[in-house]
């Protein structure tokens, strides 16, 4: 028993290839958790960074600087009247939430955090992520058409017309990628995530570099029909607050509501990773070819602890300057507690054997932390497109650049490859 | 279509201008927004607020000489001045002063009609009240002002 808990722990594989039923089972917790957290600060950090963006403050009341918000916001969604309205499908109407949220969470079991730090490696993991985060539109659409009532159901559509339109245009800049990780001696490519970032460590370069425009190009129509697929600004026709109130989730209150909001920040979450993993190296560490050799690796693994002692010191700026009012002594102390736990993972981030462990987990996060500010601040920047403009994006122009740039892969890849 | 004009629509400048822009507002010096009451906002020096009886700085008099123009000037008839005759000086004295807050819309013509500076529309902006009848002040209150509760940063 003992064997079966620690063993894994010198294994270089993930717990899925080990077949450790336990760890994979540790995994799963550990990734919903990271991932219910992510999607509570990411709640609080749009709506500061937006609020800073319109010139706003954001919220300021609930905690210092409004910290506790996403927490009163959760408890606010729990104690919820739950409203079902009566012309409903009932059944429909309880099941789709749950879809959304089981289809953008098993997703997370391919996504490769480190070389093994994954649920578990498939050989068509990225299939298996293109394939299972699509069918979030069949949640989409039992949503608006069980709510029956008109707005959803002309969200629900919108949303599945775009969803449906954008995918192709992603799948040729995917295959594009994929075919770029067969440029080895064996001449064959992999649909791993682990073996895609594996085949970028290979040939010693990020795909987004590779075969300098194609690479770029095929990342830029990915990061463009990502933010289609997830349904976020400027291609938030499906949820347009001006026009459909809220899109397919109209009818929707309380705890199913919240899940929506779960599900659509952990699908952001999801697409980010495959565009991490397919261009940007995944885990690895910036310049890790270039500059290599015992210095800079050890200057780079200082960086996760660096960035916590960081967030520290905000913190600590903060308070320091927090209004010196009786009434505010709570709220300080909790910023300076804040601040402390922060310098405290920062101190255990550089205790040599979680240092290396942590490596690879920290660099996929910050890529993934990179988009994730790109959706916010694409969301305070641009206006909404019109259906119609957003379908001529997609189809004439996104779809046809897809197709050119997966042939002029496929041919430089063979000509010169 | 200028070559210039298909440059910009290819390299997506005016999107990318669009983005340098929100990322710069980020700037916390930015903020335009205020906590209301930690924070007391600015307000415009001509702007016309909750009316004040003013006194008299060194004998606490009022200047009122309850001419009763301001009454004759007010367009809603909500301001209603009543004054007693002193026997001894033969002049007119203020006893009260009511003004309807809830009518009021801030014309500021009382405030013009005032040949001693006594009625002013002063910055004070917090005129809420519990009553109907909160909102008709009488001399008293109009020599105070409002007070509302001040919070301090």
């Amino acid at each position: 028993m003992r064997d079966y808990v620690l063993g894994y722990l010198d294994s270089t594989v993930t717990p899925g290839e080990a077949g450790n039923v336990l760890w994979a089972l540790i995994y799963i917790v550990l990734i919903f958790t990271g991932v219910s957290i992510a999607v509570m600060s990411m709640n609080w950090l749009e709506r500061k960074i937006l609020a800073h963006m319109q010139v706003r403050l954001g919220p300021m009341r609930v905690g210092p600087h409004g910290l506790l918000q996403p927490i009163a916001d959760a408890i606010k969604l729990l104690i919820k009247e739950d409203i079902m309205p009566a012309e409903a499908d009932k059944a429909l109407f309880w099941m789709a939430p749950v879809v959304i949220v089981i289809t953008s969470f098993a997703v997370y079991t391919v996504i490769p955090f480190g070389p093994a730090h994954a649920v578990t490696d498939m050989n068509i993991g990225l299939l298996f992520m293109l394939g299972v985060s699509s069918l979030s539109v069949l949640g989409i659409i039992m949503a608006g058409w069980a709510s029956n009532s008109h707005y959803p159901l002309m969200g629900a559509l919108r949303s599945s017309a775009q969803m449906v339109s954008y995918e192709v245009a992603m799948g040729m800049a995917v295959v594009s990628a994929v075919l770029m990780t067969s440029m080895n001696a064996a001449g064959t490519g992999t649909l791993s995530m682990i073996g895609i970032v594996q085949a970028q460590e290979q040939q010693q370069i990020w795909f987004i570099f590779k075969f300098f425009p194609l690479g770029l190009l095929a990342f830029f129509i990915f990061a463009v029909a990502m933010v289609a697929e997830t349904n976020r600004a400027p291609f938030d026709l499906p949820e347009a607050e001006s026009e459909l109130v809220a899109g397919f989730h109209t009818e929707y209150s309380g705890f199913r509501w919240s899940l929506f909001f779960l599900a659509e920040y952990a699908a952001m979450i999801a697409v980010s990773s495959i565009a991490v993993t397919l261009w940007l190296g995944g885990w690895m560490r910036p310049f890790a070819h270039l500059l290599n050799g015992r210095t800079w690796e050890l200057t780079f693994s200082a960086v996760p602890a660096l960035t916590f002692f960081v967030l520290a010191a905000l913190a600590a700026r903060a308070t320091i300057r927090f209004p010196k009012h009786p009434l505010m002594r709570i709220q300080r102390i909790g910023l300076a507690g804040f601040g402390a736990v922060l310098g405290g993972i920062g101190l255990v981030l550089l205790v040599p054997p979680v240092r290396d462990r942590v490596q690879d987990i920290s660099w996929f996060t910050f890529k993934v932390a990179v988009f994730m500010y790109m959706y916010i601040w694409y969301r305070g920047t641009f206006p909404r497109y019109r259906f119609d403009q957003l379908m001529q994006l997609g189809w004439k122009f996104m779809i046809p650049t897809g197709i050119a740039v997966l042939i002029g892969t496929a041919l430089v890849g063979v000509l010169w490859g | 279509m200028g070559v210039n004009r298909f440059l910009r629509k290819i390299f997506l400048v005016d999107l990318l201008q669009g983005l340098a822009l929100t990322f710069r507002y980020q700037d916390p010096r930015e903020i335009y927004t205020e906590q209301y009451p930690l924070q007391r906002p600015q307000v415009a020096e001509r702007y016309r607020g909750a009316p004040r009886l003013n006194v008299n700085a060194e004998t606490n008099e009022t200047l009122c000489i309850a001419c009763d123009l301001c009454a004759l000037a007010c367009p809603e008839r909500l301001i209603i001045v009543s004054s007693e005759r002193n026997e001894k000086t033969r002049r007119k004295e203020l006893t009260n002063f009511t003004y309807d807050l809830s009518r009021c819309m801030f014309c500021g013509l009382c405030e013009d009609a005032c040949p001693t500076d006594a009625l002013e529309l002063t910055q004070d902006f917090e005129l809420a009240n519990y009553t109907r009848e909160g909102a008709i002040w009488d001399r008293q209150t109009l020599e105070q002002g409002p007070q509302p509760t001040v919070y301090k940063r």
